[in-house]
């Protein structure tokens, strides 16, 4: 439940994500922070803990802009299944396939993400959607694992070390 | 087994306050946390902005970029000013009628606000400020920049904020008119922001320079507010209509306050 603690930390980059992302696009398009971390969180930590910070998180960031609350929500979904792949087939490394997988998650939530938005008459241009945003942005939360996933694998390796240790103590 | 199961109800219970959402029923909800999470935001802002402008614009120091604001600042307001002129003179030459509308907005009545959030989903152009229905912002005003040129339209009020659709978002449709031919035409926005303008006839004279203003048409919108200049012009002479790259006037990804105007009311037309 120690994991909890970070709830705030999630909620801090959704506010990031409204707040101060926007001012840095790249190829025409802004990152999704929050997807990225909660995507390394899920296949670093394992998809449960993500179960409690989605629809936390997701509703938090809703909340805070135009969306339908529960849009964020819907779209980050995708994240604890693709975590749970992730798992049957590891792998030496994490940190490649955890690139596949943001990209993978950043496609499904933009599709889940334009089908909500259609669904309640707020819909994109679907045509030019997938060129000009979709696989811009998933290449660009791609680019941005690298400042998630590292800290995520190190604080847990961190509390891994720390915790046989208290245990020992206590 | 978990997985499914989770992914079930936590699907049920979105799509359920997706509902609600639209309903109108999460509004007070959606006021608190903006209440909360503004002065939090602004922060933010603040905190990013010397950054993003860095990152704008890697080689110049920070007089050039002040110099620039300044400038842009002063080519909007003349450009607007140039609009509105141009509107006078020919609106004096062809239809006294209108001429009150040209001597500038005497009656209009503004309400400065601050932008506080913009939409981070990249498939929507929408800005939040923090001014709401206590303050009389109400659904279809019209928002403008400190230039005096159209930024978009309120599409969702809350108590204490609203939400404002730009005029670059995909699903933004504006009827415009070319000042210099009278050309008549719908300025829509797209994806990246991008504005064009639609639909103009085929023997109308449009160039590249051509200031671009609301056409008052369809009465969501007053007359001759400027949106942009033409950039480019495209269609063969085949196409039934020609079609426009809009500059926007005003610099929409770098609003920090707009003009709320309160006097206007968004006409609602119904079939005769």
């Amino acid at each position: 439940m120690r994991y909890l603690l970070f709830v705030p930390l999630t909620l801090f980059v959704a506010l990031a994500q409204v707040a101060a992302v926007p001012y840095f696009p790249l190829l025409g398009v802004t990152a999704n922070p929050l997807l990225v971390l909660l995507m390394c969180w899920a296949i670093v930590r394992g998809p449960r803990e993500t179960m409690v910070l989605i629809p936390v998180a997701g509703i938090f960031k809703d909340l805070i802009t135009s969306d339908p609350v529960g849009a964020s929500v819907l779209a980050l979904l995708p994240v604890v299944p693709l975590a749970a792949i992730r798992e049957r087939w590891p792998t030496e490394s994490d940190f490649l396939p955890t690139l596949a997988v943001v990209a993978v998650a950043s496609l499904c939530y933009y599709l889940l993400y334009m089908m909500v938005l259609t669904a309640v008459g707020d819909g994109p241009p679907w045509l030019q959607s997938p060129m000009r945003v979709i696989l811009p942005a998933a290449l660009f939360n791609a680019l941005l694992t690298p400042i998630f996933y590292l800290p995520v694998r190190w604080a847990t390796t961190l509390s891994e070390m720390v915790r046989p240790r208290m245990r020992v103590a206590g | 087994m978990r997985t499914l199961v989770w992914l079930l109800v936590v699907g049920l219970v979105a799509l359920v306050a997706i509902v609600l959402s639209q309903l109108g029923a999460l509004d007070p909800l959606k006021n608190g946390a903006l209440t909360v999470a503004s002065p939090l935001e602004r922060g933010l802002r603040s905190a990013a902005s010397p950054a993003a402008d860095f990152l704008d614009n890697t080689t110049n120091r920070q007089d050039l970029e002040e110099e620039n604001r300044l400038l842009r600042q002063q080519i909007e307001e003349l450009t607007a000013e140039i609009a509105s002129l141009k509107e006078s003179q020919l609106t004096a030459a062809d239809l006294a009628g209108l001429a009150e509308v040209e001597k500038g907005r005497p009656d209009d009545r503004f309400l400065v606000a601050r932008v506080i959030a913009r939409d981070p989903s990249n498939l929507k152009e929408r800005l939040a400020i923090d001014r709401g229905s206590s303050d009389g912002v109400a659904e279809g005003m019209v928002v403008m920049s400190q230039g005096q040129s159209l930024v978009g339209v309120i599409s969702k009020v809350l108590d204490d904020f609203a939400w404002v659709t730009l005029i670059t978002d995909p699903n933004s449709n504006v009827n415009a008119m070319v000042l210099e031919s009278r050309a008549q035409g719908v300025v829509s926005g797209s994806l990246h922001g991008g504005l064009s303008m639609d639909l103009i006839p085929q023997d109308a004279k449009v160039e590249p320079g051509n200031t671009v203003a609301t056409s008052s048409l369809g009465g969501n919108f007053p007359q001759a507010l400027l949106i942009g200049q033409v950039a480019a012009v495209q269609g063969e002479s085949q196409d039934v209509f020609k079609k426009a790259e809009v500059e926007p006037a005003a610099s929409l990804s770098r609003l920090e306050n707009v003009l709320v105007l309160t006097s206007f009311v968004a006409t609602r037309l119904t079939s005769p």
